[in-house]
């Protein structure tokens, strides 16, 4: 294991400490979750000194386990109000990783409100600080060049940058990472914390790893061949061996639309008559045409490949993908049906620094008030870029779908534990349902993303229409993602994982010939409802109780064509879902 | 019996009226004719497939009705 680096933006002190023994399975979220949950009182103000903000690599970053390098960024969340763990492709991990550290950790304020800081980490482990009070409100893509100016020219690091979203302290504002070739297009998007990162003065974060080989194994030679036989079933399962790499994330737009499940004009309806002009195969077709490129990984070691860049007529980067989730939120959900004019919206949204989810549903939520029309793809850009200003609606609305929503007086707004819906709506897809109701992060799809079976056939099938198995399947795979989040695996290679059995197996003994420790099955899935104890106690003690594992009550009431549905799991079902917490809290010693 | 039948990413190849698309076309079929034998007529690959009837999951035992429309998705997935 590394170490744990703490920085105090008050007064710019560094300390590093070895992670502590009883953490020692801890990476990713489960190590992000454990020092919030320890240093973090559950009722502190998220954007005062007591929050701090983690960063986490998996134990597997920084070697050549494929897929092996999502980052964890954890803190108490602005917008939820609970324990959050934002995940993001990208390379800082790596980086990280091979410095050799396990998690970084942000803590206090600097007095100055002012103030904004670069925090640079050079491959020795040294750590600079430069005052940058100059890049206020610079977006991402000039803040990335800016950085691009000061590095050495052979250098090789990664940036982890605010937007002006984050430092105006928006509770929709998330944190940009940047991805093998320098684009500050990945991101850890939900929950606000570019907010917090914002109110730690911190504006950009520089790892440098030049130089540094592959963090050492415990038996090379057996995690070497664990590594194969993990890629060959990564890329033979037809999701992630074909289907992502082609399309990408998008492709799940007509099938969506097909099942009547697609969130359109603001939930209104779970089919929307263009869902083919913006879905993944006219995405492919477009970019093919304009000579962009259409597969690549977001992180070196990624044998999936399911990203892309989107570019204009002219064939000019504007933005990466855009992924399912925006090609929704800025499409379907706002009846908009022009993939250039959504690339804008992401383009936009992720210069300034702000979650897409959120930010299409709160456009939605606007539109359905009547204060734009839906499909106004020009004044939905133009109220997104408005926030800049700093008052006003265009302000609001960086503060999410709830807060423009409230103030419009909008009857259906779409959010749980005050965070904005994603790309599935809940009475038609029953089981991500209850995965928004009950998972601690707010309405989250990847948390425990039952279209797996609901919606695809991958792990089972469970009928979507109805509340039958729902709470089984969202309970799994909830307690599968927090373990695979906590190893820093990209979620994508849950679809093998489901389906292989040998799969599964490759991933313990990869963790068991890289740590030396001894890791089966079941210590994944303990690790797994360790994680998700720690976040169910928190938001315990920061107010939560079963009022908040609802959807919205709207939702059982208004139906959704074309089904015509409503979401019908019962309460007592959904308060089953985390049944397994006592007894693992007792396990952990921790009641 | 009319059906429409829409095909989805690298499956819309199989249309047989070789224009490709995800546009579903007007098919002319016995009554009671199976989900399996449309596959089987179009010759799509032999793979797991997402198949919707008038947009629910549906086995592809089962036989269609005037009007059904059928959607037919390779193995997709997303985030």
């Amino acid at each position: 294991m590394g170490e744990l680096l703490r920085i105090d933006m008050s007064d710019l002190s560094v300390t590093r400490e070895p992670v502590p023994t009883e953490w020692h399975k801890y990476s990713g979220r489960a190590l992000t979750d454990a020092i919030i949950y320890r240093d973090v009182p559950a009722d502190t103000d998220p954007l005062g000194p007591a929050n701090e903000l983690v960063f986490s690599p998996g134990v597997l970053a920084g070697t050549n386990a494929p897929n092996g390098g999502r980052l964890s960024i954890g803190a108490k969340s602005p917008l939820t109000g609970g324990i959050k763990e934002s995940n993001s492709g990208g390379q800082a991990a790596h980086g990280l990783a091979r410095i050799g550290i396990s998690a970084l950790v942000i803590s206090r304020m600097p007095e100055d409100p002012a103030a904004r800081y670069m925090i640079t980490i050079e491959a020795d482990g040294s750590v600079k600080f430069d005052r940058v009070d100059e890049w206020a409100g610079v977006g991402n893509y000039d803040l990335a060049a800016a950085i691009k100016k000061l590095r050495p020219e052979d250098d090789r690091y990664s940036t982890i940058t605010n937007g002006p979203a984050g430092e105006m302290l928006s509770r929709a504002s998330g944190i940009a990472v940047s991805d093998p070739k320098g684009y500050p297009n990945r991101f850890a998007g939900r929950g606000g914390l570019g907010a917090v990162m914002g109110s730690k003065g911190v504006k950009a974060i520089v790892i440098s790893d030049k130089g540094l080989s592959s963090v050492e194994h415990a038996d090379k030679e057996e995690f070497v061949a664990a590594t194969r036989r993990f890629a060959e079933g990564i890329k033979s399962h037809p999701v992630s061996g074909q289907g992502l790499p082609m399309y990408g994330t998008n492709v799940l737009m007509n099938i969506l639309s097909e099942a009547g499940g697609l969130p359109t004009r603001n939930f209104s309806a779970g089919t929307f008559e263009s869902a083919d002009d913006i879905g993944g195969e006219r995405q492919r077709d477009i970019i093919l045409e304009r000579g962009g490129n259409v597969s690549h990984g977001c992180q070196t070691g990624c044998v999936i490949k399911c990203s892309r860049y989107w570019v204009d007529a002219e064939g000019e980067y504007v933005t990466k993908g855009p992924e399912y989730e925006t090609a929704w939120s800025m499409g379907a959900d706002c009846g908009i049906k022009d993939l250039d004019q959504i690339a804008a919206l992401d383009r936009a949204a992720g210069d300034l620094g702000l979650d897409t989810i959120e930010m299409g549903a709160a456009l939605a939520v606007v539109m359905d008030s009547g204060k734009l029309a839906f499909g106004d793809a020009e004044g939905a850009l133009a109220m997104l870029k408005s926030g800049l200003s700093g008052d006003g609606d265009g302000r609001l609305l960086w503060d999410g779908a709830e807060a423009i929503g409230t103030k419009l007086g909008v009857e259906h707004l779409p959010v749980v534990k005050h965070q904005a819906m994603p790309a599935y709506d809940p009475r038609s897809v029953q089981g991500i349902g209850v995965t928004y109701a009950t998972t601690t992060q707010g309405a989250d799809h990847t948390a425990g993303y039952t279209i797996t079976s609901n919606i695809l056939g991958v792990g089972g099938s469970v009928d979507p229409l109805s509340p039958e198995g729902q709470v089984v399947l969202s309970r799994n795979l909830q307690i599968a993602t927090a373990m695979l989040d906590s190893l820093g695996l990209c979620i994508f290679v849950a679809f093998p994982v489901l389906d292989l059995p040998e799969v599964f197996t490759a991933i313990h003994e990869m963790m068991t010939a890289h740590t030396g420790e001894k890791w089966d099955a079941a210590d994944l899935m303990q690790l797994g409802r360790e994680v998700l104890t720690m976040e169910r106690l928190f938001n315990e003690g920061a107010g939560f109780t079963a009022a908040d594992d609802r959807l919205p009550g709207w939702m059982k009431t208004a139906e959704l064509p074309p089904h015509n549905v409503v979401f019908t799991v019962t309460d007592a079902d959904l308060d089953s879902v985390y049944d397994f917490v006592p007894e693992t809290a007792k396990e952990m010693g921790l009641q | 019996m009319k059906v429409t039948v829409a095909l989805f990413a690298y499956l819309s190849a199989f249309q047989p009226d070789g224009l490709g698309g995800r546009a579903p076309r007007t098919f002319d079929l016995a009554e009671g004719t199976a989900i399996a034998e449309v596959i089987a007529s179009l010759g799509l690959p032999d793979q797991p497939r997402i198949v919707f009837v008038n947009g629910r999951h549906a086995e592809e035992t089962v036989a269609l009705s005037e009007a059904d429309r059928l959607a037919i998705f390779p193995p997709v997935a997303g985030g």
